[in-house]
């Protein structure tokens, strides 16, 4: 017993010298070499407050890493061009870039950021069109964190049901605002930026018109992307059920409308869902629903897929600790988290069957998993950018009646290819 | 009689009301809750600071401030500095090519900015300055330089030669002529020039959204332009933030109007 | 005598060099990028030279060419609108006895505020629906258009805006000009019994010519610069139907990062302003530059 005691004691000391060695060591570690990772990203707000609180825990469970947010502009043209000047100078931080999906072609194309094939993501765990739209040459360099699609907020209290079909949303849109006196029917994003796209996409599918075909060649001058583009016009200039003012607003003066009560429908991403029941905000809390945007004729329901992915600069100094950091994110628990507190979509089809995102998510979750399944990402390419500033200029030359549908977008599909052309990266690409 | 002389104070009171209501309105908004900002009364019916709290506490509008004031500050000191003797010499000294030189300066002011912002992106990324203070100091200098010389020619020019004679002839270098005596007795006109400088550094967009990248290095008018973020138009914190934009500029014209109409007409109209 | 030219040269070398390093030699520079192409965004793609492909592009592309024309019907509305309000500020103030300085001084004040402060308080009197400009329109039972989603009456606020700032501009030359007039010019007139349309045609108007020359080179140089007002009211748009010269290039430089087409827009930008700031020093005669440095 005493000897045994003893030996116990005696292995207590031992262990507590270890640890007290390893503990001076840890601290030796961060003092001469303190692995500083930096992150840049959304950190303003809710989601400042979030990443904050993970990257907090990060730290707890490397305690020889430190992570430092990089405070990034908030206008996404702002941000790109920032990430391209710290990136085309070939600046070792930040490690760890929050992207806009749509960027991560033109990054991997121009040698910005690794490909991240090397540490054995599984991507298999994520939805295949959140991770083909960061696939650039066959290789994944970025992975998906949230996910935004274009959903469809109804006014329960005005009309019965969500609408079937296009024609039916305009139908139903009509008769509300002559019913109920709401002065508008739908409103929708139709500023001239990046967000008026996503809107025409969701057009666009629903008459079964793309962006680029199979072979890469551009199909907007189509007769189905005549029409979406067409039936957008028509909603503000025939039917008005679309108020003019809405080709100047970006998503916060479409919600700002639908939260007054001044609209019927509203198009507009998943954040809205928990801003729309703060009653105290709000004068449509728990007067609304949310449905999958509605098709039109010789096409499918669709939502444009947008999001943000993180990625890894190419000229950071710990790749794999970049990686270690991107893996905690993404996380389920993590990802259940930022679901919870900001209302983002995780990217892990399997956390939809999870009781933990029911409670998280206002919406059924096998709902928003079929309205994420059937969304359309943008075209994956370098010059995404400028293709998207030429659309972004006809769209909205059409909207304002300037031209016709037809003659903007055959100009657009023509500069596009251009584009295309010249950047070496046309058709069979 | 009467009416002849009150007409025009009349005509006068209608013009600066006109002039002077978007000023008006751009205040009482600053002061007006965010509910009611679109649902507008002539005289304010509550007055809240919500907007200035949201300002200087959530957005941390001191930056911008700072910013501005450190590259307004610094290009003025430095154009005025190298300015005045340019200037001195272009308005005192005899020798040739000044006149080639007047019309050089001359036309750089002229010119416009956004012809060089393509070489300053590419020069200034080139020697990592982009985002830093003297990343927008030397820009500035385009159009500030030319400025002050061409200011400070015309106030050298109207000072009285006799004295700087006198001084030479007993025995004084030009330099310490200039020094102790044309500097002292110029100062109004530096101060007038200084003034002007440091109003188009305070109220120049193109150069400081070019060249600047991050809120830390943003000047007050790009701060204010990029309020409108990625998803919101918070009218309330705009107009505080355009409020107090407007501050300074406002207490520089109350306090040196006579000396800013002298600039400009000096600037202009003597050509 | 060469002792005086040479500290001539130290003087002025200081002043002249700074201006050469930040506007001369870009100058240079922007000249031979706007000869490659140039592409931030495709690394891969080098930076080959093209000729003049550049200026190809630009010629031949229709929004270049609506870009000038609306640069040049800005420069145009405005300056008529700035020259014709600022006239009849500077007369009104002209006749003040008392409080001249004053008046001045309120007057003023507009042209010191940031041009990004004045763009966003005009567009928050135009906004959409609800702005204080709609509200008063209703009043009056008048229908208002959505401003800034129509591609002509989105000009409206940004021409009012721009005037309104640079109207004090004007008047404030004007009135320093109207007062170098000699007064005993018009009481002598009214010996004559000329009425105040006579005084006006034959003593103001010729006399303030200088003034009014200068008024009109100035703004209008200025104002084919435009860029803050538009950048941050409409952003060009709807569609590019707002877009000036300024903010085609800006856009194609920083946001597209194209550098070789941006630097061709910007030496056709140059070429312009070139050509015109010749012309005006011209005007202006050399006299007046002369005058400064004998």
């Amino acid at each position: 017993m005493l000897v045994r005691c003893r030996s116990g004691r005696c292995r207590a000391g031992w262990t507590l010298t270890l640890a007290i060695g390893a503990a001076l060591c840890a601290g030796c570690g961060v003092g001469q070499d303190p692995h500083i990772l930096t992150f840049a990203g959304s950190a303003v707000g809710a989601e400042g407050q979030v990443i904050r609180r993970q990257l907090d825990r990060f730290q707890a469970m490397y305690p020889s890493i430190k992570v430092e947010v990089r405070i990034t502009p908030d206008a996404a043209d702002q941000r790109h061009q920032l990430y391209v000047q710290w990136l085309n100078a070939h600046a070792p931080d930040p490690d760890v870039l929050q992207l806009d999906v749509v960027w991560t072609p033109e990054f991997a194309a121009a040698g910005w950021i690794v490909d991240l094939d090397q540490f054995h993501a599984s991507t298999s765990d994520f939805f295949p069109a959140a991770v083909a739209a960061n696939r650039w040459k066959g290789a994944v360099y970025a992975l998906p964190w949230f996910i935004d699609v274009g959903m469809l907020y109804w006014r329960s209290d005005l009309v019965a049901r969500p609408p079937v079909d296009i024609d039916d949303l305009e139908r139903l849109a009509s008769a509300a605002t002559a019913q109920h006196g709401v002065p508008f029917g739908l409103v929708w994003q139709g500023a001239r930026y990046e967000g008026l796209v996503t809107v025409f996409l969701e057009y666009l599918g629903a008459f079964g018109g793309r962006i680029l075909d199979d072979a890469g060649r551009v199909a907007l001058d189509a007769d189905a992307a005549v029409a979406a583009l067409t039936t957008m016009r028509d909603e503000i200039v025939v039917d008005r059920i679309v108020p003019a003012a809405a080709l100047t607003w970006q998503e916060e003066q479409v919600r700002f409308a639908f939260q007054n009560g001044q609209a019927v429908f509203m198009r507009n991403w998943p954040y809205a869902v928990g801003l729309l029941q703060d009653g105290a905000q709000s004068r449509v809390a728990g007067r609304f629903r949310v449905a999958s945007m509605p098709a039109g004729p010789g096409g499918a329901p669709t939502s444009a897929l947008g999001g943000s992915v993180l990625a890894i600069n190419a000229h950071s100094g710990d790749r794999d600790l970049s990686y270690r950091l991107i893996d905690f994110l993404l996380q389920p628990e993590q990802l259940l988290e930022r679901a919870r507190v900001v209302g983002q979509y995780p990217p892990r089809p399997a956390l939809y069957d999870t009781p933990a995102l029911a409670d998280a998510l206002q919406i059924a979750p096998h709902e928003a998993r079929g309205i994420i399944e059937r969304a359309v990402a943008r075209p994956a390419t370098p010059v995404y950018t400028e293709l998207s500033e030429i659309l972004q200029i006809a769209l909205h030359r059409a909207l304002t009646d300037q031209q016709a549908p037809r003659a903007a977008l055959a100009g657009a599909a023509a500069e596009i290819q251009a584009l295309l052309d010249k950047a070496g990266l046309g058709a069979g690409r | 009689m009467t009416v002849r002389r009150l007409l025009p104070v009349l005509g006068i009171a209608v013009m600066l009301a006109g002039l002077w209501f978007p000023l008006y309105w751009m205040v009482i908004s600053s002061f007006t809750p965010e509910a009611r900002l679109f649902a507008p009364t002539l005289v304010p019916r509550e007055v809240v600071l919500d907007h200035y709290r949201a300002l200087f506490g959530g957005r941390d509008f001191w930056t911008p401030i700072r910013n501005s004031l450190i590259v307004a500050g610094a290009t003025t000191a430095l154009s005025v500095g190298l300015g005045a003797l340019c200037a001195y010499a272009l308005a005192r000294l005899q020798f040739r090519g000044k006149p080639l030189m007047l019309a050089f300066v001359l036309a750089i002011s002229m010119f416009p900015q956004i012809s060089i912002v393509s070489p300053l992106y590419l020069l200034l990324r080139e020697v990592r300055l982009i985002n830093t203070y003297p990343g927008l100091v030397l820009p500035y200098l385009t159009f500030a330089m030319p400025l002050t010389i061409w200011l400070l020619v015309g106030f050298f020019r109207q000072l009285p030669a006799e004295l700087e004679e006198a001084a030479m002839m007993d025995g004084a270098s030009r330099l310490r002529t200039l020094r102790e005596i044309i500097l002292p007795l110029a100062w109004p006109g530096l101060a007038t020039t200084a003034i002007l400088t440091f109003l188009y550094c305070w109220n120049e967009f193109l150069f400081a959204l070019s060249f600047t990248l991050g809120p830390e290095r943003h000047t007050v008018p790009v701060a204010i332009a990029l309020f409108r973020g990625q998803y919101q138009v918070p009218w309330g914190e705009i107009l505080a933030g355009a409020v107090v934009a407007t501050v300074p500029v406002a207490v520089i014209v109350l306090a040196a109007q006579r000396r800013i109409v002298a600039g400009l007409t000096a600037g202009a109209v003597k050509g | 005598m060469s002792r005086e030219a040479s500290l001539g040269w130290a003087l002025t070398l200081p002043a002249l060099a700074a201006i050469a390093v930040v506007a001369v030699f870009p100058i240079g520079w922007t000249t031979w990028e706007s000869l490659h192409a140039h592409d931030l965004r495709m690394p891969w793609l080098g930076r080959p030279f093209v000729g003049l492909a550049n200026y190809a592009e630009a010629l031949s592309s229709t929004r270049f060419w609506s870009a000038l024309a609306h640069t040049a019907v800005f420069a145009a509305l405005t300056v008529t609108l700035e020259l014709t309000a600022g006239f009849v500020l500077a007369l009104v103030v002209d006749r003040i006895a008392r409080g001249r300085d004053l008046v001045r001084t309120a007057v003023l004040l507009p042209w010191a505020i940031p041009t990004v402060v004045v763009a966003l308080v005009w567009r928050f009197l135009f906004e959409t629906p609800s702005g204080l400009v709609n509200d008063l329109l209703r009043r009056l039972a008048i229908s208002s258009p959505t401003w800034f989603a129509d591609p002509f009456a989105a000009w409206v606020p940004v021409m009012l805006a721009d005037a309104w700032k640079m109207t004090p501009f004007v008047a404030v030359l004007l009135l320093a000009g109207l007062q170098t007039i000699d007064r005993s010019l018009y009481e002598a007139a009214r010996m004559d019994g000329a009425g105040w349309r006579r005084q006006f045609t034959d003593i103001t108007l010729p006399l303030l010519r200088p003034a009014l020359l200068v008024a009109f080179i100035f703004r209008t140089l200025d104002a084919l610069r435009v860029f803050d007002v538009i950048y941050v009211m409409t952003a060009g748009g709807p569609g590019t139907a707002t877009e000036p010269i300024a903010l085609l290039t800006f856009s194609t430089l920083l946001q597209n990062l194209r550098f070789g087409f941006g630097a061709a827009l910007s030496m056709i930008v140059f070429a312009f302003s070139f050509v015109l700031a010749v012309v005006c020093i011209r005007l202006l005669g050399r006299q007046a530059l002369l005058e400064r440095v004998r």
